[in-house]
């Protein structure tokens, strides 16, 4: 091993462990994917809500913005205390980080909307529901895919420190490449398909930003 | 546009719908769900080699779910892991060090075969789980130096450090420094002299320091696969200071209980594995670039999973 260089002992890590690396990228993946699903899931009718409600919306993202200035191992174990070691406290940690970003973006894209357009609206006769959903939804869907975006890539950060509570995935290539010998070239199996899951995502995402945004039609 | 939006929300969904549903996992991932077997591994290279051992064995006998979780620091974590039942089996447990660690009693250095059954006997009564007989090998602590080292000095055994001593930078687990019964405290006590400084390390990054010469001696794992590639000298222990630390499965009665299979299936590794043996595997982890999880699996396909050979 020693006389490869570090190109050569890369490539012949993935020859020798290409499945083992393919199915912790896909273990990587579905944790940040869950958590920051749910975290859609919860946070956008709370950023919608705060936007039609706006004495709550300083609180609201005050907590939120607490949350993310917890640093991410030091929730890592918060979170392990109650839900113990496992792939659940990981999901967990991923699910509160993405909150700020997805209603903080909500929130901000729910403002953005042009009051006059609203007045129209309600001009035209539509109930609450469907201004929400047809003209606020649709006009601030590319900021929230913004907030999504920005959730998800933060999300693979930090699932690569779910290794610390056995959760898996890439960073347990990583941190192995730091107990052994030659680690570097496994360091570098386990942090370049993370940056590339993490590029790749931001792309795919901010593509279907750029569609979803109606004045770039 | 207006697809997009329909697409999304319809995505949302389903998966939320199909989480919720499931109610006891998240589809794709191990270890979501309640009656998933949940190894539990440290973050050594032989203890994951034997989690994923463990892991294949399961899924080649049974259908149940396994999730393995790993890198867990030491072995008291990986204890209390399976005592508050976060996990259902430890890939490797050590009898001698259970015994000093966790049932804090002293090494017996009269009768050191005792020591198993003992260890196996307080588990299964104080903490309901049952130890299995040893894979095979023992890990047992052994301070190491390079030929060249021992040549100089003229060592052979640990005492023989001892008109050294002073002079000595050693590398040592971190978590041998601060145990109890076997750790540095008792051993001062045991072979009375100290040495001139240590440096705890992660214990994989010793055998390298050693090797180039940052160090001149180390206490490393003797099933490590380095103390061959390197040709390390090892010190015989001539005082019995360390206990033996015979290399077992753990599982907690309770998972035992409710899968009576996995009894038999764990039995199959009984004696399979010598120190050899693990060396071999280590080795391949170690300085071969290979995973651990590709490494259990040759091994037992090789092996043909130990077919025919249960009970």
């Amino acid at each position: 091993m020693a006389q490869m260089n570090l190109m050569q002992q890369l490539i012949y890590y993935y020859q020798q462990n290409g499945v083992y690396v393919l199915s912790q990228f896909t273990r990587h993946f579905l944790i940040s994917i869950y958590g920051v699903l749910f975290a859609a899931i919860i946070g956008i009718p709370i950023g919608i809500f705060i936007a039609h409600h706006s004495r709550l919306s300083s609180t609201v993202i005050a907590i939120a913005n607490v949350i993310q200035t917890i640093p991410s191992l030091a929730m890592l174990s918060i979170i392990m205390i109650g839900l113990g070691l496992g792939v659940n406290t990981v999901i967990v940690t991923v699910f509160l980080y993405a909150l700020l970003p997805i209603i903080k973006n909500t929130y901000t894209g729910m403002l953005n909307v042009n009051s006059s357009i609203l007045d129209s609206g309600k001009g035209m006769g539509m109930t609450r529901w469907q201004i929400l959903r047809m003209v606020e939804l649709p006009l601030s869907l590319s900021v929230i895919m913004a907030g999504l975006r920005n959730a998800l890539v933060l999300a693979i950060g930090i699932t690569a420190i779910g290794t610390f509570v056995g959760a898996g995935g890439l960073g347990d290539i990583i941190i192995r490449g730091t107990n052994a010998t030659n680690g570097g070239a496994i360091i570098l199996a386990g942090a370049l398909p993370t940056a590339l899951m993490a590029i790749i995502s931001d792309t795919v995402l901010a593509w279907i930003e750029r569609r979803a945004d109606p004045t770039h039609k | 546009m207006k697809k997009i939006k329909k697409w999304l929300l319809g995505v949302v969904a389903t998966v939320a719908s199909g989480v919720l549903l499931a109610g006891c996992g998240f589809p794709g991932l191990s270890g979501t769900s309640s009656d998933t077997i949940r190894i539990a591994s440290q973050n050594t290279t032989e203890q994951q080699i034997m989690a994923y051992m463990i892991q294949d064995m399961i899924q080649h006998y049974s259908k149940l779910n396994t999730t393995i979780i790993n890198n867990l620091g030491s072995g008291t974590v990986s204890f209390n892991a399976l005592k508050n039942d976060q996990a259902d089996i430890s890939a490797i447990r050590y009898t001698g060090t259970d015994l000093t660690t966790i049932l804090g009693e002293k090494v017996d250095r009269n009768n050191v075969k005792a020591t198993d059954k003992k260890v196996a006997d307080q588990f299964n009564k104080k903490y309901k789980m049952t130890y299995f007989p040893s894979y095979g090998f023992a890990d047992t602590y052994a301070f190491m130096v390079t030929q060249k080292t021992a040549d100089k000095y003229h060592l052979k055994t640990v005492s023989d450090l001892k008109k050294v001593s002073s002079k000595l930078t050693v590398g040592l687990d971190q978590m041998w420094l601060e145990r109890k019964g076997d750790g540095y405290d008792a051993f001062q006590k045991l072979y009375g002299y100290q040495f001139g400084k240590t440096y705890p390390m992660q214990i994989g990054l010793v055998y390298d320091a050693l090797e180039s010469g940052k160090m001149d001696a180390i206490l490393g794992y003797s099933t490590d696969g380095r103390i061959g590639s390197y040709d390390l000298k090892i010190l015989k222990d001539d005082k019995n200071f360390f206990p033996t630390y015979n290399a077992s499965a753990v599982a907690s009665n309770k998972v035992l209980k409710q899968h009576p299979e996995l009894k038999s299936i764990l039995n199959r590794l009984n004696g399979k594995i010598s120190l050899k043996t693990m060396q071999g595997l280590n080795y391949q982890v170690d300085n071969n670039l290979v995973e651990p999880e590709v490494v259990a699996k040759q091994f037992l396909e090789k092996h043909n999973y130990f077919e025919g050979s249960d009970k």
